[in-house]
Protein backbone atom coordinates (compact mmCIF):
# COMPACT_ATOMS: atom_id res chain seq x y z
CA UNK A 1 0.00 0.00 0.00
CA UNK A 2 1.42 3.38 -1.02
CA UNK A 3 1.80 6.11 1.58
CA UNK A 4 0.47 9.66 1.09
CA UNK A 5 4.05 10.84 0.80
CA UNK A 6 4.70 8.43 -2.07
CA UNK A 7 1.49 9.43 -3.81
CA UNK A 8 2.45 13.12 -3.49
CA UNK A 9 5.83 12.37 -5.06
CA UNK A 10 4.23 10.43 -7.93
CA UNK A 11 1.32 12.79 -8.52
CA UNK A 12 2.76 14.52 -11.62
CA UNK A 13 3.58 11.18 -13.24
CA UNK A 14 0.04 10.09 -12.48
CA UNK A 15 -1.39 13.22 -14.14
CA UNK A 16 0.88 13.17 -17.18
CA UNK A 17 -0.73 10.82 -19.59
CA UNK A 18 1.35 7.89 -20.79
CA UNK A 19 4.08 8.28 -18.23
CA UNK A 20 2.85 5.35 -16.13
CA UNK A 21 1.67 3.32 -19.11
CA UNK A 22 4.36 0.72 -18.69
CA UNK A 23 3.71 0.50 -14.99
CA UNK A 24 0.05 -0.44 -14.74
CA UNK A 25 0.53 -1.88 -11.31
CA UNK A 26 1.76 1.41 -9.90
CA UNK A 27 -1.08 3.27 -11.60
CA UNK A 28 -3.61 0.99 -9.94
CA UNK A 29 -1.90 1.32 -6.59
CA UNK A 30 -2.24 5.10 -6.84
CA UNK A 31 -5.89 4.78 -7.88
CA UNK A 32 -6.59 2.51 -4.97
CA UNK A 33 -4.96 4.95 -2.57
CA UNK A 34 -6.96 7.85 -4.03
CA UNK A 35 -10.20 5.92 -3.60
CA UNK A 36 -9.54 5.75 0.10
CA UNK A 37 -7.74 9.01 0.84
CA UNK A 38 -9.58 12.35 0.63
CA UNK A 39 -6.42 14.37 1.31
CA UNK A 40 -4.53 12.85 -1.58
CA UNK A 41 -7.57 13.22 -3.83
CA UNK A 42 -7.60 16.94 -3.02
CA UNK A 43 -3.84 17.15 -3.48
CA UNK A 44 -3.95 15.55 -6.93
CA UNK A 45 -6.94 17.69 -7.92
CA UNK A 46 -5.11 20.85 -6.84
CA UNK A 47 -1.99 19.77 -8.71
CA UNK A 48 -4.04 19.35 -11.86
CA UNK A 49 -5.57 22.81 -11.42
CA UNK A 50 -2.06 24.21 -10.86
CA UNK A 51 -0.95 22.62 -14.10
CA UNK A 52 -3.89 24.16 -15.95
CA UNK A 53 -3.31 27.58 -14.41
CA UNK A 54 0.42 27.32 -15.20
CA UNK A 55 -0.37 26.48 -18.81
CA UNK A 56 -2.26 29.75 -19.14
CA UNK A 57 0.63 31.94 -18.02
CA UNK A 58 2.07 34.02 -20.83
CA UNK A 59 5.72 34.95 -20.82
CA UNK A 60 6.67 37.26 -23.64
CA UNK A 61 9.57 39.66 -23.81
CA UNK A 62 8.67 43.28 -23.12
CA UNK A 63 8.50 45.43 -26.29
CA UNK A 64 11.55 47.36 -25.05
CA UNK A 65 13.62 44.19 -24.61
CA UNK A 66 12.58 42.86 -27.99
CA UNK A 67 13.50 46.16 -29.65
CA UNK A 68 16.89 46.14 -27.92
CA UNK A 69 17.62 42.60 -29.13
CA UNK A 70 16.62 43.60 -32.66
CA UNK A 71 18.92 46.67 -32.63
CA UNK A 72 21.88 44.63 -31.37
CA UNK A 73 21.20 42.03 -34.03
CA UNK A 74 21.17 44.68 -36.74
CA UNK A 75 24.41 46.18 -35.45
CA UNK A 76 26.03 42.76 -35.38
CA UNK A 77 25.01 41.92 -38.95
CA UNK A 78 26.17 45.32 -40.19
CA UNK A 79 29.52 44.93 -38.49
CA UNK A 80 30.05 41.47 -39.98
CA UNK A 81 29.13 42.63 -43.46
CA UNK A 82 31.51 45.57 -43.23
CA UNK A 83 34.42 43.47 -41.97
CA UNK A 84 33.86 41.05 -44.84
CA UNK A 85 34.00 43.88 -47.36
CA UNK A 86 37.33 45.13 -46.01
CA UNK B 1 -2.38 28.95 -35.81
CA UNK B 2 -0.54 26.65 -38.23
CA UNK B 3 -1.48 28.84 -41.20
CA UNK B 4 -0.32 31.78 -39.18
CA UNK B 5 3.03 30.10 -38.68
CA UNK B 6 3.35 29.29 -42.38
CA UNK B 7 2.64 32.88 -43.21
CA UNK B 8 5.17 34.08 -40.65
CA UNK B 9 7.84 31.73 -42.01
CA UNK B 10 7.18 32.91 -45.56
CA UNK B 11 7.58 36.53 -44.46
CA UNK B 12 10.75 35.71 -42.53
CA UNK B 13 12.25 33.96 -45.55
CA UNK B 14 11.54 37.02 -47.66
CA UNK B 15 13.60 39.00 -45.18
CA UNK B 16 10.68 40.92 -43.70
CA UNK B 17 12.16 42.81 -40.74
CA UNK B 18 8.81 43.45 -39.15
CA UNK B 19 8.16 39.69 -39.08
CA UNK B 20 11.55 39.12 -37.49
CA UNK B 21 10.80 41.63 -34.76
CA UNK B 22 7.54 39.81 -34.08
CA UNK B 23 9.50 36.58 -33.80
CA UNK B 24 11.84 38.13 -31.24
CA UNK B 25 8.96 39.53 -29.20
CA UNK B 26 7.30 36.13 -29.16
CA UNK B 27 10.25 33.85 -28.41
CA UNK B 28 13.02 35.85 -26.80
CA UNK B 29 11.90 35.27 -23.24
CA UNK B 30 11.51 31.52 -23.81
CA UNK B 31 14.94 31.28 -25.41
CA UNK B 32 16.50 33.23 -22.58
CA UNK B 33 15.09 30.76 -20.08
CA UNK B 34 16.56 27.84 -22.00
CA UNK B 35 19.95 29.53 -22.25
CA UNK B 36 19.95 30.30 -18.52
CA UNK B 37 19.15 26.72 -17.65
CA UNK B 38 21.95 25.33 -19.81
CA UNK B 39 24.72 27.92 -19.75
CA UNK B 40 23.89 29.88 -16.60
CA UNK B 41 22.94 33.53 -16.04
CA UNK B 42 26.37 34.90 -16.93
CA UNK B 43 26.33 33.76 -20.55
CA UNK B 44 22.61 33.57 -21.24
CA UNK B 45 22.13 37.02 -22.79
CA UNK B 46 25.12 36.53 -25.06
CA UNK B 47 24.06 33.07 -26.06
CA UNK B 48 20.59 34.20 -27.07
CA UNK B 49 21.94 37.17 -28.98
CA UNK B 50 24.21 34.79 -30.91
CA UNK B 51 21.27 32.46 -31.45
CA UNK B 52 19.27 35.30 -33.01
CA UNK B 53 22.12 36.06 -35.39
CA UNK B 54 22.15 32.41 -36.39
CA UNK B 55 18.37 32.39 -36.84
CA UNK B 56 18.56 35.55 -38.96
CA UNK B 57 21.22 34.06 -41.20
CA UNK B 58 19.69 30.61 -41.52
CA UNK B 59 15.98 31.20 -41.72
CA UNK B 60 16.20 31.01 -45.55
CA UNK B 61 17.41 27.42 -45.17
CA UNK B 62 14.73 26.42 -42.67
CA UNK B 63 13.24 23.26 -44.16
CA UNK B 64 10.19 23.14 -41.91
CA UNK B 65 10.74 19.54 -40.90
CA UNK B 66 9.97 20.66 -37.36
CA UNK B 67 7.86 23.52 -36.05
CA UNK B 68 9.44 26.95 -35.99
CA UNK B 69 9.45 26.86 -32.20
CA UNK B 70 11.30 23.54 -32.05
CA UNK B 71 13.83 24.83 -34.56
CA UNK B 72 14.45 27.97 -32.48
CA UNK B 73 14.76 25.94 -29.28
CA UNK B 74 17.27 23.60 -30.91
CA UNK B 75 19.39 26.52 -32.09
CA UNK B 76 19.51 28.21 -28.69
CA UNK B 77 20.12 24.89 -26.95
CA UNK B 78 23.07 24.05 -29.24
CA UNK B 79 24.43 27.56 -28.91
CA UNK B 80 24.24 27.35 -25.10
CA UNK B 81 25.87 23.91 -24.97
CA UNK B 82 28.67 25.10 -27.27
CA UNK B 83 29.24 28.08 -25.02
CA UNK B 84 29.39 25.86 -21.98
CA UNK B 85 31.99 23.64 -23.66
CA UNK B 86 34.00 26.69 -24.69
CA UNK B 87 34.04 27.90 -21.10
CA UNK B 88 34.91 24.30 -20.22
CA UNK B 89 32.53 24.30 -17.36
CA UNK B 90 31.22 20.82 -16.96
CA UNK B 91 28.16 21.75 -15.00
CA UNK B 92 25.39 19.35 -15.83
CA UNK B 93 21.76 20.01 -15.21
CA UNK B 94 21.58 16.45 -14.06
CA UNK B 95 23.01 17.72 -10.83
CA UNK B 96 19.51 18.67 -9.82
CA UNK B 97 18.72 21.79 -7.88
CA UNK B 98 18.25 20.70 -4.30
CA UNK B 99 14.90 20.32 -2.65
CA UNK B 100 13.39 23.67 -1.73
CA UNK B 101 12.93 23.93 2.04
CA UNK B 102 9.24 24.08 2.97
CA UNK B 103 8.28 22.35 -0.26
CA UNK B 104 5.59 19.70 -0.31
CA UNK B 105 8.23 17.01 -0.62
CA UNK B 106 10.70 18.07 2.04
CA UNK B 107 9.26 15.77 4.68
CA UNK B 108 7.74 18.27 7.09
CA UNK B 109 4.33 17.79 5.51
CA UNK B 110 4.29 14.10 6.39
CA UNK B 111 4.33 11.98 9.52
CA UNK B 112 6.89 9.21 9.95
CA UNK B 113 4.42 6.68 8.59
CA UNK B 114 4.00 8.72 5.38
CA UNK B 115 0.55 10.13 6.20
CA UNK B 116 -0.21 13.82 5.83
CA UNK B 117 0.83 15.83 8.89
CA UNK B 118 -2.14 18.14 8.37
CA UNK B 119 -5.02 17.95 5.96
CA UNK B 120 -4.36 19.36 2.48
CA UNK B 121 -5.70 22.94 2.47
CA UNK B 122 -9.08 23.46 0.84
CA UNK B 123 -9.47 25.93 -2.01
CA UNK B 124 -12.54 28.13 -2.37
CA UNK B 125 -11.90 28.55 -6.05
CA UNK B 126 -11.15 25.40 -8.00
CA UNK B 127 -11.79 26.76 -11.48
CA UNK B 128 -8.60 27.17 -13.53
CA UNK B 129 -10.36 29.62 -15.87
CA UNK B 130 -11.43 31.96 -13.13
CA UNK B 131 -8.10 31.63 -11.30
CA UNK B 132 -6.36 32.73 -14.48
CA UNK B 133 -8.42 35.89 -14.47
CA UNK B 134 -7.11 36.88 -11.05
CA UNK B 135 -4.46 39.53 -11.79
CA UNK B 136 -2.93 39.34 -8.33
CA UNK B 137 -2.47 35.59 -8.61
CA UNK B 138 -0.85 36.00 -12.03
CA UNK B 139 1.63 38.43 -10.49
CA UNK B 140 2.33 36.02 -7.62
CA UNK B 141 2.92 33.13 -10.02
CA UNK B 142 5.16 35.16 -12.32
CA UNK B 143 7.20 36.35 -9.37
CA UNK B 144 7.59 32.81 -8.08
CA UNK B 145 8.53 31.50 -11.52
CA UNK B 146 11.34 34.02 -11.66
CA UNK B 147 12.64 32.78 -8.31
CA UNK B 148 12.70 29.11 -9.31
CA UNK B 149 16.12 27.52 -9.97
CA UNK B 150 16.78 27.93 -13.70
CA UNK B 151 16.58 24.22 -14.56
CA UNK B 152 13.19 23.87 -12.86
CA UNK B 153 11.94 27.02 -14.51
CA UNK B 154 13.02 25.95 -18.00
CA UNK B 155 11.61 22.43 -17.59
CA UNK B 156 8.31 23.83 -16.30
CA UNK B 157 8.00 26.41 -19.08
CA UNK B 158 8.83 23.86 -21.77
CA UNK B 159 6.42 21.29 -20.43
CA UNK B 160 3.43 23.13 -18.98
CA UNK B 161 3.46 26.41 -20.88
CA UNK B 162 4.97 25.38 -24.22
CA UNK B 163 3.54 21.83 -24.10
CA UNK B 164 6.71 20.21 -25.46
CA UNK B 165 7.07 16.44 -25.25
CA UNK B 166 9.31 14.94 -22.57
CA UNK B 167 11.59 13.58 -25.32
CA UNK B 168 12.07 17.03 -26.83
CA UNK B 169 12.72 18.55 -23.41
CA UNK B 170 15.36 15.88 -22.68
CA UNK B 171 17.14 16.81 -25.92
CA UNK B 172 16.87 20.55 -25.49
CA UNK B 173 18.12 20.56 -21.90
CA UNK B 174 20.32 17.43 -22.09
CA UNK B 175 18.71 16.02 -18.99
CA UNK B 176 17.47 12.47 -18.48
CA UNK B 177 13.75 11.85 -18.80
CA UNK B 178 13.48 10.94 -15.13
CA UNK B 179 15.09 14.20 -14.12
CA UNK B 180 12.90 16.31 -16.38
CA UNK B 181 9.92 14.77 -14.61
CA UNK B 182 11.38 15.59 -11.21
CA UNK B 183 12.13 19.18 -12.23
CA UNK B 184 8.62 19.73 -13.59
CA UNK B 185 7.03 18.14 -10.53
CA UNK B 186 9.01 20.36 -8.15
CA UNK B 187 8.10 23.49 -10.06
CA UNK B 188 4.41 22.54 -10.03
CA UNK B 189 4.47 21.89 -6.30
CA UNK B 190 6.01 25.30 -5.66
CA UNK B 191 3.34 26.98 -7.77
CA UNK B 192 0.68 24.93 -6.01
CA UNK B 193 1.84 26.40 -2.73
CA UNK B 194 1.54 29.88 -4.23
CA UNK B 195 -2.09 29.07 -5.04
CA UNK B 196 -2.56 27.58 -1.53
CA UNK B 197 -1.44 30.86 -0.02
CA UNK B 198 -3.43 32.93 -2.47
CA UNK B 199 -6.62 31.01 -1.69
CA UNK B 200 -6.08 31.60 2.00
CA UNK B 201 -4.91 35.21 2.04
CA UNK B 202 -5.67 36.72 -1.36
CA UNK B 203 -2.02 37.64 -1.83
CA UNK B 204 1.43 36.07 -2.28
Amino acid sequence: MLSCKQVAALASDYLDRNSLDNNTQLKWQIRLHLLMCANCRRFVRHLKITQQVGAGITKHASPQDAEMVWKKLQAHIKEETQSKQK
Amino acid sequence: MIDNERELIAQLMKGDDYAFRRLIAQYHSLMLNIARAIAGDTFADDVVQEAWVSVYRNIVNFEQRSSLKTWLLTIVSNQAKARLRKESRQVSLDQLDGETPGSYLDGTHFKKNGHWQQSVPRWNNESPESLLEEQQLQRCINRTLDLLPSAQKAAFILRDIEQQSFDDICNILSVSAANVRVLVHRARLTLMQVIDRYQETGSC
